[in-house]
């Protein structure tokens, strides 16, 4: 099985679990009242054709066969990378919605460690992603308060 | 029409639209030209920005992006072989080989020449198509506008690249996605599982930066190892004489109309536009030979296109409310976010805007075209700066614009699922495209259903008996059936090879 087909069989699972959901979730909504078609019957029938065509994509990525051709050492997914700037994303926007640090802190320090992390911690890249992340956090702070009067997340 | 494009163009030259053009033209070229981040990603992320802006020019704003972000791809397809968006990935085919043969000046050219003639090929069809269209599609009654949300949405599964069938997953959970919240029609809550944060939906917002923006820079991370492959960008030859004017005006003219009549179809974007005019050219061509080596012809072909696009995509969003791309999805967005409504009345509600994005279609293509000319050296550098700093940065900017929009952390939430949603979709090879235009008119889509069916007491026989209503199904079931034909036709296709083979052994 080739990685896109694998990825596809698990996506149509989720799909069909959120198919599923959906069906469960609409079963009590009353019909309509004042018009004939109640607002039921719409995600219910969309629920159902999403399903039917993931069981589709399903089956088909369950029983197709080849492999992926090998691939250029340099061109491996770095899916390290990915995993970890995905958790310290996660991680930067629950601080900020816990208020644990004022917008521009919390910004700099997500933006050192994410950058840092990407680059190896090497000692180079350090410096440059202190001066980036310090001149994001409160430069972004800067503008979308007093330029933009958009209100931020944190503090 | 005189009046209200000539009041649009004196609007837009002065100081502070005209600034708009060009913030918007230029970090458009800037966005298309730095692989992974896509002219989508830019007007999703900026529309927060436009909340406190006039409408008029929160629209000037963005398509000015819309314009620069589609050519400025044509610089990394060209000299990295990188398509900068994908509707540039045909210009890699042979832009990067003319470029790897020392002439990137030449290509890149030919390109910004076709570009800015696409463009404006597009833009007349736009002045003069819209409008009446807009009047036309004011008959349209609640089956009409039901068959022809179904047609679009069939048409863009069937087109868009890869499965048909994932294509119409896609958009269908798209539809399913914008459903959750108290249904405007009764009142009734749905899909909100008691969870009161549920009752206003999911806004379009969170989930369009969530699918483009966030998905991409995830896709952007895993790859972040990919070598790029640098050629020093020479201007000599970027002029194109006379004589190349003259050799390539039917090719550049045939390629825009393309490109025009790819962008009016619903859902289509700017990739298949220039796929289809690169095999027109290819078919026409004297020296096919040279397709994919650099030819000069594909570069002109593909890039007139996928610019033509632009101007054919605004017709049906101005007309009828129907986005002709993604992109135009994203603009209905915006429109939407500023209290507009669109739909075939927006010539009358709101004529300032309408007339403002016809003469920004046209101020945008000659801004993109000069700042091409005189700056692509200095973008040439842009597009090298590492990834490892850019994407952090990009995705605290998606969680600013998300949080702006209502000042809560739920939404933020909501993007970085859909983000995830995203990639994951895009990894297992289905199109983002049909999801988001799914999103924005599902909305649309039930209302009219059931608007039509109070009308006829919950009969649907109008969709049968009224002729466009009867017009756009069958074209929505021919085109579900055509991959199915092509199936079939391609197994009978071998069965007979296969049987003239067994024919021959025997004999």
């Amino acid at each position: 099985m080739t990685k896109t087909a694998r990825w596809a069989l698990g996506v149509s699972v989720f799909f069909v679990l959120v198919c599923l959901a959906v069906l469960w979730e609409t079963r009590d909504i009353p019909p309509g009242t004042f018009e004939p078609l109640g607002s039921a019957p719409v995600p219910q029938g969309t629920a159902l054709l999403v399903l039917a065509l993931s069981v589709v994509i399903g089956l088909s990525a369950w029983r197709s066969r080849g492999e992926d051709p090998p691939i250029d050492p340099s061109e491996r997914p770095h899916v390290v990378d990915a995993a970890a700037t995905a958790i310290l994303t996660v991680a930067y926007v629950a601080a900020l919605q816990a208020r644990l640090l004022d917008f521009a802190p919390m910004t700099t320090l997500y933006l050192f460690a994410t950058i840092g992390f990407l680059t190896r911690f090497r000692l180079r890249a350090l410096i440059v992603a202190a001066i980036v992340s310090a001149a994001m956090g409160w430069g972004a702070a800067f503008i979308f308060t007093r330029f933009f009067v958009v209100d931020l997340p944190g503090l | 029409m005189i009046e209200g494009l000539f009041g649009a163009l004196a609007h837009l030259m002065t100081p502070l639209p005209f600034l708009y053009v060009l913030i918007g033209t230029v970090s458009g070229i800037i966005v298309g030209a730095i692989p992974g981040l896509s002219g989508a990603m830019l007007i999703a992320l900026t529309l927060p920005l436009t909340f406190y802006m006039q409408p008029v020019n929160a629209v000037i704003l963005l398509i000015g992006m819309y314009v620069g972000s589609i050519t400025g791809g044509l610089i990394t397809a060209t000299l990295l072989r990188m398509p900068g968006t994908p509707s540039n990935v045909v210009t890699t085919f042979d832009g990067h080989p003319m470029a790897m043969a020392g002439k990137p000046g030449r290509a890149l050219g030919l390109g910004i020449a076709a570009s800015f003639i696409g463009g404006l090929v597009s833009w007349v069809v736009l002045l003069f198509l819209a409008k009446p269209l807009s009047i036309w599609a004011t008959r349209f009654g609640p089956f009409e506008y039901f068959t022809l949300i179904l047609m679009a949405m069939v048409l863009i599964a069937s087109v868009t690249q890869g499965s048909m069938v994932k294509g119409l997953v896609s958009g269908f959970l798209g539809m399913l996605v914008s459903m959750p919240g108290v249904d405007p029609s009764s009142g009734q809550p749905r899909l909100t599982w008691d969870w009161y944060v549920l009752n206003g939906g999911l806004k379009l917002l969170p989930v369009l930066i969530g699918i483009f923006a966030v998905s991409q820079v995830i896709g952007d991370i895993v790859t972040i190892g990919k070598r790029m492959e640098r050629i020093e960008t020479r201007v000599s030859g970027m002029l194109m004489s006379f004589k190349d004017w003259r050799d390539q005006a039917f090719n550049m003219l045939r390629s825009s109309l393309i490109g025009t009549w790819v962008g009016i179809l619903p859902g289509i974007g700017a990739s298949i536009g220039s796929i289809m005019a690169y095999t027109a050219a290819r078919n026409m061509s004297r020296k096919p030979e040279e397709y994919g080596k650099g030819s000069e012809e594909g570069i002109v072909a593909s890039e007139a296109a996928n610019n033509a696009t632009i101007g054919g995509a605004l017709i049906p969003l101005i007309a009828m409310g129907i986005p002709g791309s993604v992109i135009d999805a994203i603009l209905i967005g915006a429109l939407m976010i500023h209290s507009i409504t669109p739909g075939p009345t927006l010539f009358i509600t709101n004529g300032d805007v309408v007339w403002a994005m016809i003469a920004t279609a046209l101020v945008a293509n000659v801004v993109m075209f000069l700042a091409m000319m005189g700056s692509v050296r200095l973008v040439a550098r842009i597009m090298y700066v590492p990834r490892t700093f850019l994407l952090p940065v990009i995705l605290v900017f998606c969680i600013i614009g998300t949080f702006a929009l209502d000042n809560t952390m739920f939404d933020v939430w909501v993007m970085l699922i859909f983000g995830v949603v995203g990639y994951a979709m895009e990894r297992a090879g289905f199109p983002l495209g049909p999801f988001v235009i799914g999103f924005v008119l599902a909305p649309l889509m039930e209302e009219k259903l059931r608007s039509g069916l109070m009308m006829t007491a919950g009969s649907i026989e109008p969709i049968f008996t009224r002729p466009l209503s009867l017009t756009f199904l069958i074209i929505a079931i021919l085109l579900l059936l055509t991959p199915f034909f092509r199936v079939w036709r391609e197994g009978r296709a071998r069965r007979r090879a296969a049987t003239a083979a067994a024919a021959a052994d025997e004999a």
